[in-house]
């Protein structure tokens, strides 16, 4: 392009604008490389040539020893599978090994690296009908005979998703690994990299049969951990250790190197000679609410639900599992609306927003009366956790069922034990 | 010095970029503090991995260099109120620093710069490990301006605002440590056509800009706030950026150095072609120099490490040769080798009995080099791999000296000579992408006014402090002194006079630093409260030096030191009283009492005043 730039004729690349640039502006890339926003009007834009927008993406082929154990690599979108235009800044996601290889070429000398992007969806704006896709393409990468499954994913409900899976594949006796990134792998420094190795050592080498988060386990880069993925969450918005086991320890930590240290903390364990396919039970109860009371918070929130026919609601009460009871005004108590939300069938579960520790149903007189309406108290089970699980039970069994299961262990969602080193914030 | 003429006929071709850091409360992109303080010590630490993403690495074996960047580690000190998570690249950047931006746009003004009409943040890569993030976040704020220095005029083709890189603490093999207390404070970078004339207008005009930023008010004072680099090339040359002269009175003598190093290479360039010089493959001559006694040797073979050698037929007396003070074209070489980790190198234009290398063993390393006592040789030891890496960039350093000057980046060697060293090859244009986690920041016209009525003036500034001083030497120092607005902040927030207030701060200041006083690490708002105590008259004149002094030690509120050293001036009435009692004790003569009461109390008894005690006596 030729412009103007206040009165000084100028050449440079025309930039795509996006929204963060005002509407009078263009944004044109000088040689120095460096992009400057001017004024449409005023500048007088001339083409004088067109160049191709879309840039190939290195790749390096490396020829892989067949003794490698096979590992499915499957993308569902996220920063952590994406390339960087340098121009544009633009985004697109990588595809082949060959381009995985270009970026992280350490994944060459772990596994057969089987790379399949099954959707790029931020993790914001999944639902469980992606959970259910992925619980799917998962066993079916595992019943073709990948030895472990990585999934590339969004950070920010990434656990809702670890939970998900980790009811939907039942019977799972293959390391299921989530991984993700909090910084993008356009720079240098991206925690990308390392997360994506260490989880190719999990998925390749571990005998962990269970779905786990594998991220940072600090802000430097020197291990990941690998957390049972119903017992994590994400407690931070940015930094690269952002997941935490909750109620929990990590399995596993993870180096660079590919050394794997057991933490001691139980998890099931692969059992070679078992060889059954896995069938997912994925079907999900949509009509299921996590509702979080608060001081004031007023009792037609759960009435709204009733009324739109809801079959579950998992409440993140406060302290070890209370909902405003008995308030000074009786229209602010809750407890009305719940004895009429459990009369209606629902079935209605209790976690807590401290999220560190377990509910109590019979410490306080109030606690005492909304496990005596029939709220069923979730132990120390994550409320997003438990928002999932009742979801899948509802959805997989008769509403009875569901509340019979969903205070007792399945998976590694509860566990019976508190340990004193598991509250390590 | 060379003169003008010598200049255009060499085809002299010189730019300039100017960093300086601001005086900003808070960094570019955080609300972190944005000075340098020595007391935030590190309250702990991260470390990282960084990989090249970016492909421009240089031109010598840039795989080698691929493969050194990815066994790195880097670990990053973190200060209390210094370092945040946007620091350490754990959190996005926050919006821009306005106050900053706003000082890069009024020094735009002040150079006839175009702003843009909306500046976008950029991210350019860094791949040394300086920036946790592994690049360096720069705006570009304004374009084409144009300044007058003396007769010289040069074009000034843009002014960048961006963020200072970490500092570094140490380099231990592949662990390098850095300090992120600097990082993100903001840089103003000021760049000119390369089309200076002569070395000393170079000098000029870094002074000017120089000037203007800090009569700006918002320059940071302090080791390193200012970085200048240089590019020179000559005809037949090559383009060569001298990085990080801190001192404006050598330039010009860097400059004419890199002149001759220059001039130097290509006479040395034209004997190698006549002689049909050429460079041999680096051998592994360790077996050579098996039983060597030479301490050198001894130390890489001892580490289990090997000695490589190459021979060179043409070369010699040219390794030898000077190309710049105290620098051959052997110290060029040697610069090469010294990027893979070895200590040097040994040629054969050196005195090779002091390295206490035998004939024999030359003798043997000749025979495995298939080289005869005519050729010239350079011998380099080192641990495994290194040896070898060295020995292969001396070998291309070698062999460019028969096509000419290698593009390089180069860094101080020597400041007393002005000479200086190969660093690295000059990179391609560093890749930048936009910054799309910081906004884009549109420059409207209230900016633009605000920026107009800020832009700083030297012409104004040396107006200003004309008026304030008699003494018209003072004014002129100030103008380019660092000191700069301590001078306009005792003027303003006291009444002390501004002649003295001048003497104490060029004068004073500069004879203590001689004398040992650690003057630049006294702050500048004690040097204010001083001069506070000194009009509220609870100094005198001959305690600041005491001050001074103490302040240079440690860094105390100036009260207490007052207090601590006895420094307090005497009221008029304790001076009546001591010389009622020395009269008391018979002493009538105005000059005797003067006498002993000034070598008691120097300190703290104001002369005039006691001149005025003595003569109100005597009347």
């Amino acid at each position: 392009m030729s412009f103007n730039f206040k009165g000084t004729q100028s050449e440079g690349e025309l930039m795509p604008s996006t929204e963060a640039n005002a509407f009078d502006i263009v944004v044109i890339k000088l040689d120095n490389g460096y992009n400057i926003g001017v004024d449409f009007y005023a500048s007088r834009l001339r083409l004088i040539a067109k160049r191709k927008g879309k840039i190939a993406f290195p790749k390096a082929k490396i020829k892989q020893a067949e003794t490698l154990p096979k590992v499915s690599v499957v993308y569902t979108g996220g920063t952590i599978g994406s390339r960087v235009d340098y121009k544009t800044g633009g985004v697109s996601t990588l595809q082949s090994p060959e381009e995985l290889f270009y970026t992280v070429p350490e994944l060459a000398g772990i596994a057969r690296i089987e790379p399949q992007q099954l959707f790029n969806i931020s993790s914001e704006d999944m639902t469980s009908a992606e959970w259910q896709k992925i619980a799917e393409s998962v066993a079916s990468k595992l019943n073709h005979g990948s030895r472990g499954v990585v999934i590339t994913h969004g950070t920010d409900t990434m656990h809702f998703t670890a939970a998900a899976l980790s009811f939907m594949l039942e019977g799972l006796n293959a390391p299921v690994v989530i991984t993700g990134s909090q910084r993008s792998p356009d720079r240098g420094s991206s925690d990308a990299f390392m997360n994506l190795i260490c989880s190719a050592h999990a998925a390749a080498r571990s005998d962990v049969a269970e779905v786990s988060i594998c991220m940072h386990s600090s802000s430097s880069d020197d291990r990941c951990a690998l957390m049972r993925g119903t017992k994590t969450r994400k407690m931070h918005t940015s930094r690269r250790d952002a997941f935490k086991p909750i109620n929990d320890s990590p399995i596993a930590l993870i180096a660079q190197s590919g050394a794997i240290e057991y933490t001691g903390n139980s998890y099931r364990r692969v059992v070679r000679e078992e060889r059954r396919k896995i069938v997912p039970r994925a079907k999900f109860e949509r009509r299921v609410a996590l509702v979080k009371p608060y001081p004031g918070a007023s009792p037609e929130i759960m009435e709204f639900y009733i009324g739109k026919g809801y079959r579950g609601m998992i409440i993140e009460g406060t302290g070890l599992g209370h909902t405003p009871v008995s308030t000074r005004d009786k229209e602010d108590s809750w407890l009305p609306a719940i004895k009429r939300a459990v009369s209606s069938g629902m079935v209605v579960g209790m976690t807590s927003q401290t999220l560190h520790g377990r509910v109590h149903p019979s410490v306080y007189k109030n606690l005492r009366l909304l496990s005596n309406a029939g709220v069923i108290y979730c132990e120390d089970m994550l409320p997003e956790t438990a928002y999932v699980k009742l979801g899948w039970l509802l959805g997989n069994h008769t509403r009875d069922k569901a509340a019979e299961m969903l205070p007792k262990n399945l998976v590694g969602e509860i566990k019976g034990r508190s340990e004193y080193n598991d509250f390590g914030v | 010095m060379k003169d003008d003429s010598h200049y255009r006929k060499i085809g002299f071709k010189c730019g300039l970029e100017i960093h300086q850091r601001l005086a900003t409360d808070r960094k570019l992109f955080c609300e972190c503090l944005s000075d340098i303080n020595a007391s935030d010590k590190s309250i702990g630490h991260v470390t990282r991995k960084q990989r090249a993403v970016a492909g421009e690495l240089g031109s010598i074996d840039r795989s080698a260099e691929f493969e050194e960047g990815k066994d790195r580690t880097f670990k990053y000190h973190i200060f209390r109120d210094r370092t945040c998570l946007v620091d350490i690249d754990e959190e996005p950047p926050h919006g821009i620093n306005m106050q900053a931006f706003m000082v890069a746009l009024s020094l735009s003004q002040a150079m006839g710069m175009k702003p843009v009409d909306e500046a976008q943040p950029m991210r350019k890569e860094v791949v040394d490990g300086s920036d946790p993030s592994a690049f360096q976040r720069s705006v570009l704020v304004a374009l084409n301006g144009q300044i007058k220095v003396g007769s010289a005029s040069v074009g000034v083709p843009s002014l960048f605002i961006e963020e200072e890189s970490s500092g570094i603490e140490r380099e231990e093999g592949n662990l390098i440590s850095y300090n992120t207390d600097r990082l993100g404070i903001p840089l103003i970078e000021i760049d000119t056509d390369p089309t200076i004339p002569t070395a000393k207008a170079a000098k000029e005009i870094a002074l000017y800009i120089g000037t203007l930023i800090r009569v700006s008010g918002m320059a940071q004072r302090g080791i390193g706030s200012i970085r200048q680099d240089v590019n020179v090339s000559i005809s037949g040359g090559a383009r060569v950026e001298i990085k990080g002269l801190q001192e404006i009175d050598t330039m010009d003598r860097f400059i004419d150095n890199e002149i001759d190093r220059q001039e130097n290479l290509i006479r040395i360039r034209d004997t190698l072609v006549k002689r049909k010089a050429s460079v041999g493959r680096p051998k592994n001559v360790t077996r050579a120099f098996a039983n060597t006694k030479s301490k050198v040797l001894r130390s890489s073979l001892d580490a289990d490490g090997r000695v490589m050698a190459i021979p060179l037929h043409g070369f010699k007396g040219l390794l030898g040769t000077e190309v710049n003070p105290n620098r051959r074209l052997g110290s060029e070489i040697s610069d090469y080798a010294k990027t893979a980790g070895v200590h040097g190198i040994i040629h054969s234009d050196e005195d090779i009995a002091s390295y206490s290398i035998t004939k024999e063993e030359l003798a043997h390393m000749r025979k495995e080099l298939s080289i005869t006592e005519h050729d010239s040789f350079i011998i380099v030891g080192g641990k495994e791999g290194q040896a070898e890496k060295a020995a292969s960039r001396s070998a291309w350093r070698a062999s460019q000296a028969m096509v000419g000057i290698p593009v390089e980046t180069r860094g101080v060697n020597n400041v007393e000579l002005c000479t200086t060293r190969f660093l690295r090859p000059l990179p391609g244009g560093s890749r930048m992408y936009p910054e799309t986690d910081a906004h884009p920041i549109p420059i409207h016209s209230m900016l633009m006014e605000q920026a107009a009525g800020s832009a700083p003036s030297i012409e104004k500034e040396r107006e200003f402090l004309g008026a304030k001083l008699t003494n018209k030497a003072y004014a002129e120092q100030l103008l380019t002194s660092p000191r700069l607005q301590l001078f306009k902040a005792v003027t303003t927030k006291t009444n002390v006079e501004p002649n003295f207030a001048a003497s104490v701060i060029l004068q004073k200041l500069t004879e203590l630093g001689r004398q040992g006083v650690n003057v630049s690490s006294i702050r500048e708002d004690r040097i204010l409260e001083m001069f506070r105590e000194y009009d509220m008259e609870r100094i005198t004149k001959q305690a600041i030096d005491e001050i001074l002094k103490s302040l240079g030690r440690e860094d105390e509120p100036v009260d207490s030191i007052i207090k601590k050293h006895s420094l307090s001036r005497m009221h008029r009435h304790e001076i009546s009283a001591l010389v009622a009692q020395a009269e008391k004790e018979g002493k009538a003569d105005a000059n005797a009492i003067r006498k002993e009461l000034m070598s008691k109390y120097r300190l703290r008894i104001d002369g005039e005043e006691l001149n005025s005690i003595l003569a109100s006596k005597v009347s």
